[in-house]
């Protein structure tokens, strides 16, 4: 029960604490925003990491697979897109445009 | 699996929890947002290292096989991607985070289905029903974004009854499961799986193109609300942590998408128009010798097969059939400002889509505003129209569905009906006791002309005699759809060679004699030379016609005359959150230039020109001005307020939401009809040649 409530208020804090910070970002970085968040979500991969650690049967290890293969697709082809986004958005001097 | 926390251990956990906390923070500001980013990711890479310390890995060898195999493609499509595929890229992605989520939870119920907590096993379910239903939905939304699927929303007949009864089967099945013995737990899984990927499905495809932003923000939501459902089935923090975030930034960004849009969305997901409405059937009466009408028969006679061309023109039409009717028909289309295209399954027999698109492209670039009017059951199956145009190629703003055209019919100059019958007999409101009386039909006899392209004059599918054809000012082109188009848009174009170009398009402003003057074009570059303040509005005609970076050469050659140049955002301009952003940020806009709707909106009325590049209904006036319509009460950009506006967009007709734009009306309006790159090329070139 204390694990239930626990993992209750994580959820109620991380979400609360979530929306403020979400609601002030400007709409220009909603693009990035969305696929970072989408990066994030992939946060599954942990789980299968802790399906790994213990001994499993071979249906276990299949389901296992194909979910890492996704979450890691989705984990680090998810930073390298926003990152890749983001760094077109920078500040430029008068002039330092290409023509 | 249970794992006992020790003190340290949460600590460490909320740690973690507080460098990913750090990098949302620094997404506020956009030189920030890169180290957000990087504070995100290395947030996760942490929590992994904890719990492989924590845990072990007992099986090294699938882990790093597994984390190259998705790492690498990741990786490599992450840096081949161009940014017009980005809102393909990220619905792909959410779909991709739904399968983890879901095997995920799969692989977790199997091996505990012994010793899980209700709570766990509860969570387990969730995390597989709408990591699946994310999985589904956004390979949906991916095929529609990246146009491997059409834009149309598909619409089953009871589309909300299934949708409905799907949700309702897996709330059953899901208790059923709960308290099914575990031995049996697999079969239920499995269908739970199934039933969710289905209902993934029935909700996203009645969702249209320009509604994506709010279907892609929610699957985003849905996919963190998997993983925080994941991380209850394990009882990990981390991931209950993460998944939490996730779903609040999509809640957030659905919200914002919806109130941008003017919609709710619960509309959004269940339309307002629902066309499985199909009219009532008439009862065959005496006349008909046909079977009884199969349900999705449509009532077009057109293509019955077997029926010869009859060359005789009706009695009515003889001053029409004078020298060359097709001549005739030309000279409609020529004199017409507004042309609406009625398609009947005559036009799916006679394969002629492809000749129509053609037709009423020629017409656009005359200068026409064209639309298709689609009847709900014009054609062999609901929507058949649509799937046969989109797949000539059709724009689908341009098919209108029957309750929104119909009262566009009594202003529309010229109507080309293409293998329609029975849908455009005015018998059925005239006359009582037939077997179409009562039918709702397209009133195409309110236009001022109209041109028939049917294989004869016979009766349709009802037997009731079409008194369209009677009519006055209704022309007769009898013979093969296709045949009969071709000839049409032949007669056509050997007028249009030498009309001119697509960029001059007075025929398609109220008021033609004043404008056909001097060439907008010209009258647009003088309005600029002298503008002092200036905005660029983008929308998604910008990023259709990637025109991105011939507008900021456009902007960079006005800023060095030294005009002040900076872009107005529409939350929902293009289909994602922020989506002109990308866009413009890909063409090097400094940031600083790109201002917000409520940053923006009080400078219009102080500002010279306003350039408008395929953006429609966020510039609508109408949505302030007229109460009742679709967008009434939406906010938009005060483009009107400014001194003159030059709109670069691809036609005169209404948006997405079909009101008309009653700023192209506004006399300091200067439209500039045509393909937005070219346009902006235009405007380039013509600049320059100013001292």
């Amino acid at each position: 029960m204390t694990n239930l409530l626990l993992m209750v208020t994580v959820f109620v804090f991380s979400f609360v604490v979530g929306y403020f910070l979400i609601s002030r970002i400007p709409t220009l970085l909603h693009t990035p925003l969305m696929s970072m968040t989408n990066a994030i979500s992939a946060v599954t991969i942990l789980g299968v990491l802790i399906l790994f650690s213990a001994a499993s049967t071979r249906s276990e290890q299949i389901i296992g697979s194909v979910a890492f293969i996704m979450a890691a697709f989705n984990l680090v082809g998810g930073f390298a897109i926003t990152d890749r986004m983001l760094r077109m958005f920078r500040k430029k001097q008068q002039g330092d445009r290409k023509s | 699996m249970m794992q006992t926390y020790t003190a340290v251990n949460l600590v460490l956990d909320f740690c973690v929890i507080g460098i990913l906390i750090l990098g949302i923070w620094l997404f506020r500001k956009p030189f920030l947002a890169k180290y957000g980013n990087m504070a995100a990711a290395a947030a996760l890479a942490c929590a992994a290292v904890l719990v492989i310390t924590r845990n072990g890995i007992a099986h090294p060898g699938i882990v790093l096989f597994c984390l190259v195999a998705g790492a690498v493609p990741g990786y490599w499509v992450a840096k081949k991607i161009t940014m017009i595929q980005i809102p393909a890229m990220v619905a792909f992605q959410h779909g991709a985070g739904g399968i983890a989520a879901f095997f995920l939870s799969l692989a977790e119920l199997l091996r505990g289905a012994q010793h899980l907590g209700a709570m766990n096993e509860i969570s387990g379910l969730l995390g597989l029903a709408i990591g699946s239903l994310t999985f589904s939905g956004s390979m949906i939304a991916g095929g529609k974004l990246s146009g491997k699927l059409g834009q149309t929303p598909t619409i089953l007949p009871n589309h909300t009854r299934l949708v409905m009864a799907n949700l309702g089967t897996m709330v059953v099945l899901i208790m059923a499961a709960f308290y099914a013995p575990a031995e049996a737990g697999l079969v239920f899984y499995l269908l739970i799986i199934g039933l969710s990927i289905l209902f993934g499905i029935l909700f996203s495809i009645r969702i249209g193109g320009a509604d994506m932003p709010v279907l892609i923000s929610f699957l985003n939501a849905t996919a963190g609300v998997a993983a925080a459902f994941c991380g209850m089935i394990i009882e990990n923090q981390l991931l209950i942590a993460c998944g939490a975030t996730v779903a609040a930034s999509g809640s957030i960004l659905t919200h914002v998408m919806c109130k941008a849009m003017n919609r709710s969305l619960f509309h959004v997901f269940v339309p307002e128009k629902t066309p499985e409405k199909a009219p009532k059937k008439p009862t065959p009466g005496p006349t008909a010798d046909h079977d009884t009408p199969v349900p999705g028969a449509d009532y077009d006679t057109a293509a019955r097969a077997g029926l010869q061309p009859t060359a005789a023109q009706p009695a009515g039409e003889t001053e029409n059939a004078e020298p060359d009717p097709f001549e005739k028909a030309a000279d409609l289309a020529r004199n017409a400002r507004t042309v609406i295209i009625v398609p009947g399954y005559g036009m799916a027999v006679a394969q002629a889509q492809f000749d129509v698109i053609d037709l009423s492209n020629l017409l656009a670039v005359m200068g026409k505003q064209v639309i298709f009017a689609i009847h709900p059951v014009a054609g062999r199956m609901p929507g058949h129209m649509n799937v046969l145009l989109a797949e000539a190629g059709v724009d689908y703003d341009m098919l209108a569905e029957m309750d929104e055209v119909n009262p566009r019919f009594s202003d529309t100059d010229l109507c080309l009906v293409i293998g329609a019958c029975d849908v455009v007999n005015p018998a059925a409101m005239e006359t009582d006791g037939s077997p179409i009386s009562g039918m709702p039909i397209l009133r195409t006899h309110e236009a001022r002309h109209v041109i028939c392209c049917n294989l004869d004059d016979k009766p349709g599918y009802s037997g009731v005699e079409n008194t369209l054809y009677q009519n006055s000012n209704t022309l007769m082109l009898l013979g093969n759809a296709k045949q009969t188009i071709r000839q049409l848009a032949d007669t056509l174009s050997g007028e249009a060679e030498g009309a001119p170009g697509v960029h001059t398009d007075p025929a398609a402003l109220d008021d033609p004699a004043v404008r056909q003057e001097q060439n907008p074009l010209d009258t647009a570059v003088t309005k600029l030379v002298s503008a002092k303040k200036i905005i660029v509005i983008p929308g998604y005609g910008m990023a259709l016609a990637q025109a991105q970076f011939k507008v900021l050469e456009l902007t960079d050659l006005l800023a060095s005359r030294g005009a002040d140049v900076t872009f107005a955002i529409h939350p929902v301009a293009g289909r994602m959150p922020g989506h002109m952003n990308v866009l413009l940020a890909e063409a090097e806009v400094d940031y600083d230039k790109l201002v917000e709707m409520d940053d923006i909106n009080p400078k219009f009325s102080q500002t010279d020109a306003v350039i408008v590049f395929g953006a429609c209904d966020v510039v609508n006036p109408a949505a302030m001005e007229i109460d009742g319509s679709p967008i009434s009460g939406m906010p938009i950009l005060k483009a009107h307020e400014a001194k003159t506006v030059i709109v670069c967009n691809f036609d005169a007709k209404p948006g997405y939401s079909g009101v008309e734009n009653t700023l192209y009306n506004n006399p300091k309006t200067i439209m500039l009809i045509g393909d937005a790159l070219a346009t902006a090329r235009d405007l380039t070139a013509a600049l320059k040649k100013r001292p």
